[in-house]
């Protein structure tokens, strides 16, 4: 079980992480974010924001998964692509989310058809195939629990910023991988927070964070996507 | 049946971010005369095709007075000031509020001073909202700024049912409390929790945004949250998509530290139109950020700007 946890988690898995900077590439150029402690500042709030939105949605689907519910799938996957507001979150979401579909229809092959019928769905447009949907189906498929799901939501989260951090902010490895293991500490907190919730309750403010997105949606900066 | 129906129970007690806020008030009960406000405005056109405030029914301690047409871009504007004969906010308090703008009719809402969201020691104050707009139908709402003060309690629910051909500027603008009050009262209330959600008239889901703040579980000084800004303005904006294009087109957003404002804009979901967010230190710049915003909808659909501000507000 450990093993698809490491497997499912690393960012050697190939859904695309390392793309997506989450509006960092612009705090940095615009000199918000330039050290280690604004990283981390900036770091808490995406982690924050991703376990109250996406790692609720990551939790509802997996649910539904155990449960073979797939009205409710496909339900968690229009919840959460209607709550995000802006392109460059749906693209990344719906991205990774159909890159870990197309896996999982290879690794899950003798299993059951969920995900065959959810990329069947996203194919056809029926579903737009977002990426916590899509690792509330890989968990449930490999026997992992719901705990393991979020700390491996999170991680990802996290990891993402932090990836890209090293390429357009200055620190050092040394100084991410103290903020990755400083920010895991909240982890369970986040958890019990966000296995009580549900669609309704899924929330997120990140003002400034949603402003750095925008300028790099509308900007000339393309080391990563939008 | 008439749009227009008995109010509905204003009741958020089963949201979980109020759970810690259901004690009964020692004063006037929750939602009782006087503190249960209501209003329906439904404005439509007239046999002379001039747009008119056709419905207003309102209970204390919400007022609204007759439309008047003092916008000078677009004088056939029926233009409303929503205000409030109780004050503050207060704990307890239960609002509805209804605005209906039929089809090829335009309205402008604003209130007539900020709103203020009072201290409180027992329960919380919410409101639920619906906006219903027909076929070309244009609604302008641009209220003052809300200032929730030290351990205020607030939650709003904003239905929107907006038909593919209508416009809507729809603000909201939160102060993070009364900055110049004794030493300075910024995010220490309790709780925000705000959420706007939209639809088709056939039911098909457009957006669905929350934010629930609250200061004293999360450090809103961090940076992507509020970092070192104290005003925060989100403006939605549901708009025919060749006309939300075009204002996207012309809306650069912006970071000025210098001035300590900046501004981001995005398509909602679905295509259905803009959200515009605003972050700055002092309500003045931040209410002209979203209203030369506004002005550019305004221009992009009726061909005309927002007149600029009178002085005295």
């Amino acid at each position: 079980m450990i093993m698809h946890l490491l497997q499912f988690t690393d960012s050697a898995f190939p859904v695309g992480t390392f793309s997506f900077s989450n509006g960092l590439e612009t705090a940095a150029h615009i000199g918000i974010v330039h050290d280690a402690d604004t990283l981390e500042q900036y770091t808490r709030s995406v982690a924050l924001q991703g376990a109250l939105s996406d790692g609720v949605a990551a939790l509802l689907a997996y649910r539904a998964a155990k449960a073979k519910d797939y009205d409710t799938i496909l339900q968690v996957d229009q919840e959460i692509m209607l709550f995000k507001m802006n392109d460059e979150a749906r693209l990344m979401l719906q991205r990774m989310g159909k890159k870990l579909a197309e896996l999982g229809v290879k690794l899950f092959k003798a299993d059951d058809d969920l995900f065959h019928r959810w990329i069947a769905d996203i194919n056809s447009g029926k579903t737009p195939g977002s990426y916590p949907v899509a690792q509330g189906i890989a968990f449930a498929q490999a026997g992992l629990s719901e705990e393991e799901l979020f700390a491996s939501h999170q991680y990802g989260v996290i990891n993402m910023v932090l990836s890209a951090a090293l390429r357009c902010v200055r620190v050092s490895h040394y100084d991410t991988q103290s903020i990755l293991y400083r920010l895991s500490a909240d982890v369970p907190k986040l958890y019990e927070r966000a296995r009580a919730m549900t669609f309704r309750d899924m929330n997120s403010f990140v003002p400034e964070m949603d402003i750095f997105a925008s300028m790099h949606e509308k900007g000339q900066m393309r080391m990563f996507m939008n | 049946m008439r749009y227009y129906s008995d109010s509905p129970k204003v009741d958020f007690d089963s949201m979980p971010e109020m759970a810690p806020y259901l004690e009964q008030p020692e004063a006037m009960y929750v939602g009782c005369p006087g503190k249960h406000g209501y209003l329906n405005l439904g404005f439509e056109l007239n046999s002379e095709g001039k747009s008119i405030l056709r419905e207003l029914d309102r209970r204390a301690p919400l007022i609204v007075q007759q439309e008047l047409y003092f916008d000078e871009e677009l004088p056939g504007l029926p233009c409303v000031y929503i205000l409030s004969s109780g004050g503050p906010n207060v704990d307890g308090d239960r609002y509805v509020q209804n605005f209906l703008v039929k089809k090829d009719a335009m309205a402008f809402v604003s209130t007539g001073a900020a709103t203020k969201i009072a201290e409180m020691k027992r329960n919380y104050s919410g409101m639920l909202q619906t906006i219903t707009l027909e076929e070309n139908a244009y609604f302008e709402y641009l209220p003052e700024p809300i200032i929730p003060c030290k351990h205020s309690r607030y939650i709003s629910d904003t239905k929107i049912v907006a038909d593919a051909t209508a416009t809507l500027v729809y603000s909201e603008i939160y102060m993070g409390g009364r900055k110049y009050y004794k030493d300075g009262e910024l995010f220490q209330y309790d709780i925000l929790s705000v959420c706007t959600h939209a639809e088709r008239p056939d039911g098909e889901q457009l957006f669905r945004e929350k934010f629930i703040i609250d200061p004293r579980d999360n450090d809103l000084r961090l940076i992507g949250q509020m970092h070192d800004f104290d005003v925060f303005a989100n403006v939605v904006v549901l708009a025919p998509k060749g006309k939300a294009e075009e204002v996207y087109a012309q809306t650069e957003p912006f970071y000025d530290k210098e001035n300590r404002l900046a501004a981001g804009i995005t398509h909602l979901p679905n295509q259905s139109g803009l959200l515009f967010k605003v972050l700055g230190m002092e309500p003045g710049p931040v209410k002209k950020t979203v209203r030369e915003f506004a002005s550019r909808v305004r221009m992009a659909v009726k061909g005309k700007p927002i007149p600029a501000e009178f002085p005295w507000r």
